[in-house]
């Protein structure tokens, strides 16, 4: 681990300027439990690292009229415990339950995980300088990618590991990102960006900015929400696959349905090709291969991925028939 | 030979580990913890090349800074594997050997390397070792004719197996403590084996093996990676020898991936034939197994030994790659020969239309050698066979495999082992006899978290009739009485039958001293609650304590392991597994539900502590079979997954209920106890039985282990394709 100096803003705005005045590269920490990994293992460096421990007011969950609002500093554990959530949002609930391990979701906050960097292991090794890290290669790219993406890369093949982010997403879900210049909101789904937009990044935040919030909308009435998560082990153990489902049933029929799948692509994928299947017609199994068929159109799988197809195909099943049940 | 087990106090019964309290509390010391006065801590730069000249190595700028002591060149001109070593440190703390680390300066000149092992095989590979090709046979075995066997059968099946790079990932890394004391070196290790440390400190650093000593109290697992001395053991007592202060050296879980081995990979092909009733007529397997710059395993065992079959040909490639050396790893090619040999006689009983267990059972040996060798001793495989095929309700299995339908299939399957475990003769321990009535036992053995300790207590005090707490038991240094490596399942059957040789010349003494007391022969002096007493008049008695005193000043007992009786017998252990699984069709994920282990290993000595073993072993062999695998990449000649997060190790939730059974036939033929050893035996077909619960649920083998979803798929895409 290099030498950093730590920070303790008190407030946001102090956090904002701190983040807006420091020239030397700032890392922000919450529960640190990826952030201390990484600047142990060196793959992270910072000269600065800014605690947002006692930042004040960025924990909690608020209910609002129009919805819930959960800070960024929110822990992990405190989603699957909040009551209006379980009432609520039951993919959101299943999602923090899958993730990590108990003393994991104890530490990690919803904000982490949101900002999370990801796990392709050659990332993650310190011996290696791949794209991600401002080298020339892609060293999964036709090297060992079991666990990598079949949709969305180009130049980078990450998958986005974060099981918050489908089920956010696909809840509708909003980010209240802060900066000095004031808050800004965007719909969760545009906070992630491509590894061709930026291979170096995985969200839209900029020098200066942090994640302050997410907000999720009420839910519709009628609406069912499911969270599906295909791994090998039994805990401890990011998704394979996983498909976060939101929908509107009306007599057996998606009137609306939203689609977002973790582990296949270096952003939290939105299938708009299967919902567009899924939408307006009778719910069974064969409408649900007909919906994944449609979007595997769109993907390229490596050598050693392939099996992610059909992961999808049993993650997304599994989820529909649950949300429409 | 009476075979049955004798009704003893506390052996074969369930006794709590004496140190339990220590380690749960955290007050054990383990190598780890050990902190001297003006230690320094010492680190490794290791290769990040898979094959490099190294041309120079630059140690002044780590040594001009400040809080380094000393700094070591450790290789001379190439290097073969990545996480070679090349330099040492020794600095007043971490952080500054960490910094003195990145401050040595080395120019390499990178060579052409493979880290695949099956690109190895390429005549065109670079080739790991200067003018040798990287393949080479190393094992060949043949008895009978093979082709007239095959000539022969009715049935002939041909299949191939393959298992992964596994790395032992012990809880505790590895770590040496090591200073001087003038010409005496003292090394606290992490060890399976202090007094192999020893003697081989003493030739590499030229010192006599009587000025050595090597502790090591507590352990937190080894599994084969540490038996023998390690270099960075070498580094900390050359580092200590410069710098004359105590110089730690840790191994970090990285390391543990890349220089202190795995279990080898295997790629096994089997051909069997069999006549219609399943009599078995020849056997061939051909193995290629790699284990980097050093040996493969040979897997040969398995099908060479357990069934009668009077035709077999074996021959075994090992194949080398720029990859760190293979060490022994938990019933080393045993495990990888069980899931190749019993998944191809669960092929062979399905093309046989037989049950598999019947199929075993029809080519029952009694001798070694497939039945052509010598008698076994004792062989209980027959009543694991019973007793584990009851326990895990053998009829429920599917009658031909992948009969259910639904996406969720359950399957049953068995598997054999055979191992060794006779413990090793010359073994020794001592028993010394105080006057106030304390006990000691001492070996230079070692408890790597097995419970050593324990079982020598537990002898130790159903021969003196004591209890366990009673007793003072020392072990792990080898300034004490020799015994053998941790390692072979030896411990047990090489330790016991010494302390209770020493244990049994301690009571003819007490007896003697007890008869001068009570004015009778001795052999007239029986023992019990805790007094002597004459069998002729049983009223005349004398407690322990007086007869203890008598002996007025301590007095030791040399007890020895004795050796073979004769060549005429094999002496091994059995053991059957029943594993019962559900297999999601779609997701390709395996669930274990229940685990049986059927073992003949002798007189088990602590039922409690051997239970343990059983359950750490399936554990281990669920794990393997269902998650482990070290993975290779060519592109950096580095493993991608040296951690704890990426190499898959089952966690709580994967582990079903495990059933440990044991036949309890003692073999007196042995040595004094009718004691074998347990330490592997679990772990050999525990990953096997899964995989032929696999099979029987989904109807196709996998083949391969780990048996991840990606593998799982795949096997059922092969049988949709009707391959
Ligand atoms: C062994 C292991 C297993 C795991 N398994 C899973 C899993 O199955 N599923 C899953 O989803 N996650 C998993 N995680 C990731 C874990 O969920 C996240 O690490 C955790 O939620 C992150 O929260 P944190 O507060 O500890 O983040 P930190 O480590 O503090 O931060 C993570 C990253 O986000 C940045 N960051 C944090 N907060 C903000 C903010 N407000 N604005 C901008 N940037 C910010 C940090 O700078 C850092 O780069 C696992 C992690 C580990 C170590
Ligand atoms: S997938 Fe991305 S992070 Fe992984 S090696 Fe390729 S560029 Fe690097």
């Amino acid at each position: 681990m290099r030498e950093f100096k730590i920070a303790q803003p008190r407030t946001a705005d102090e956090l904002a300027a701190l983040l807006a005045e420091t020239k030397e590269p700032v890392a922000m920490m919450a529960g640190g439990t990826d952030l201390i990994d990484e600047l142990k293992s060196g793959v992270a460096t910072a000269g600065l690292v800014a605690d947002l421990q006692a930042v004040a007011g960025l924990a909690g969950i608020v209910p609002e009229k129009e919805g819930l609002r959960i800070g960024a500093m929110t822990k992990v554990v405190d989603l699957d415990e909040d009551a209006a959530v379980a009432r609520n949002y039951p993919s959101l609930r299943q999602a923090a339950r899958s993730l990590a391990t108990p003393q994991l979701r104890n530490v990690g906050t919803v904000g982490g995980n949101l900002c999370q960097r990801p796990r392709c292991w050659y990332y993650r090794d310190p011996q290696v300088v791949c794209r991600k890290k401002g080298g020339f290669n892609c060293y999964a790219f036709q090297g060992r990618n079991k666990y990598h993406a079949i949709f969305g890369g180009s130049g980078c093949f990450i998958v986005y590991p974060s099981d918050l982010a489908p089920a956010l997403i696909s809840l509708g879900a909003k980010a209240t990102i802060g900066s000095v210049k004031g808050d800004k909101v965007v719909p969760l789904e545009q906070f992630y960006a491509l590894p061709e937009i930026d291979g170096r990044r995985e969200n839209i935040l900029d020098k200066g900015q942090f994640l302050k919030s997410v907000w999720v909308p009420a839910p519709k009435a009628g609406q069912k929400a499911v969270y599906v998560k295909l791994k090998e082990r039994g805990t401890w153990d990011f998704a394979l696959v996983s498909a976060a489902v939101t929908g509107v049933v009306q007599g057996g029929v998606f009137a609306e349905i939203s689609v977002v799948m973790g582990g296949v692509a270096p952003i939290p994928w939105r299938l708009r090709k299967a919902e567009d299947v899924l939408r307006g017609k009778p719910v069974s199994e064969a409408l649900v291969r007909q919906a994944v068929d449609e979007a595997l159109k769109d993907a390229s799988p490596l050598r050693e991925n392939g099996y992610k197809a059909d992961l999808a195909f049993a993650a997304l099943k599994e989820a529909v028939l649950a949300a429409a049940a | 030979m009476n075979t049955k087990a004798p009704d003893y106090r506390l052996i074969g019964k369930p006794t709590r580990r004496i140190d339990g309290r220590e380690v749960v509390t955290g007050r054990a010391t383990y190598t780890q913890d050990i902190k001297l006065k003006d230690m320094l801590i010492g680190k490794i730069l290791r290769s990040p090349h898979a094959a490099a000249e190294v041309v120079s190595i630059d140690l002044a700028p780590a040594l001009a800074l400040p809080g380094v002591f000393a700094a070591l060149k450790l290789a001379e001109g190439k290097v073969r594997y990545a996480g070679q070593q090349v330099a040492a440190v020794a600095a007043v703390d971490e952080r500054t050997a960490e910094k003195a680390l990145s401050r040595i300066k080395v120019e390499y000149k990178t060579l052409p390397y493979v880290v695949d092992w099956e690109k190895a095989r390429d005549a065109s590979a670079p080739q790991v070792r200067d003018g040798k090709g990287n393949v080479e046979k190393f094992n060949e075995y043949s008895r009978g004719d093979v082709e007239k066997g095959f000539a022969e059968a009715d049935v002939v099946v041909e299949r191939t197996y393959r298992t992964a790079f596994e790395i032992h990932n012990p809880a505790e890394t590895h770590g040496s403590v090591a200073y001087w004391e003038g010409d005496h070196l003292v090394v606290y290790d992490s060890t399976q084996n202090i007094h192999g440390v020893r003697d081989g400190l003493a030739r590499t650093l030229k010192v006599p093996a009587a000025n050595v000593t090597v502790i090591k109290k507590y352990m937190g697992g080894g599994f084969g990676s540490k038996l023998g001395l390690n270099e960075h053991t070498v580094a900390a007592a050359n580092l200590a020898r410069e710098t004359r202060r105590p110089v730690k050296i840790l191994l970090s879980r990285r390391d543990n991936a890349v220089c202190v081995g795995y279990r080898p990979s295997s790629l096994q092909t089997y051909k069997v034939g069999a006549k219609k009733d399943g009599s078995l007529t020849a056997f061939s397997l051909v193995n290629y197994a790699s284990g980097g710059v050093g040996a493969g395993d040979e897997v040969s065992e398995p099908v060479v030994d357990i069934y009668k079959c009077p035709n077999c040909k074996v021959e075994e490639f090992t194949v080398f790659t720029n990859t760190g050396a293979s060490r022994a790893t938990r019933a080393p090619g045993h495990t990888q020969g069980a899931l190749g040999l019993e998944g191809v006689m669960d092929e062979l009983a399905a093309a046989l239309e037989m049950d598999p267990l019947e199929l075993r059972k029809k080519n029952y040996s009694t001798r070694n050698l497939g039945d052509t060798g010598l008698p076994y001793s004792t062989k209980g495989l027959d009543m694991c066979y019973e007793l584990g095929a009851k326990a895990i309700g053998w009829e429920r299995r599917n009658r031909k495999p992948g009969e259910g339908s639904g996406p969720v299939r359950r399957g049953i399957g068995v598997a054999t082992s055979i191992w060794f475990g006779a413990g090793v003769p010359g073994t020794l321990a001592d028993i010394v006899l105080y006057p106030d009535m304390s006990v000691e036992v001492v070996c230079g053995t070692q408890d790597l978290g097995t419970g050593t300790r324990t079982h020598m207590a537990v002898v130790a005090a159903e021969t003196l009739g004591l209890e366990p707490k009673d007793i003072t038991v020392k072990l792990g240094n080898s300034d004490y009485p020799w015994a053998p490596l941790s390692g072979g399942s030896l411990t047990t059957p090489s330790v016991a039958p010494a302390v209770r040789d020493a244990a049994l010349k301690a009571v003819d003494r007490l007896k003697a001293v007890a008869a001068a007391r009570l004015k009778v022969a001795a052999d007239d002096v029986a023992m019990g609650d805790r007094k002597f007493f004459a069998k002729s008049a049983p009223e005349k008695t004398v407690v322990f304590a007086d007869v203890y005193r008598d002996l007025r000043r301590e007095t030791p007992f040399h007890g020895e392991r004795t050796g073979y009786p004769g060549d005429a017998y094999a002496f091994n252990t059995f053991g059957a597994h029943f594993a019962e699984v559900d297999v999601n069709v779609e997701t390709g994920r395996i669930r274990v539900l229940k685990h049986v282990a059927a073992h003949d290993s002798g007189q088990i000595i602590n039922k409690l502590t051997a239970e343990s073993q059983v359950v750490g072993a399936v554990t281990q062999g669920l794990s393997a079979g269902l998650f482990e695998e070290r993975v290779m990449d060519d592109t950096t000649g580095n493993p991608v997954n040296p951690n704890l997060c990426d190499y898959k190790i089952a966690t709580s939730l994967d582990i079903p209920e495990i059933t440990p059974i044991f036949v309890d036939i003692v073999d007196t033929r042995l040595n004094n106890l009718g004691t074998k050893g347990l330490g592997e035996p679990p772990r050999i077909p525990s990953s096997a039985a899964i995989a032929n619960a696999v099979y029987n649920a989904i109807g196709v083998h996998v083949r391969e282990i780990p048996m991840t979803p990606q593998r799982v798929l795949a096997a059922l895409k092969r049988k949709e394709a009707g391959s």
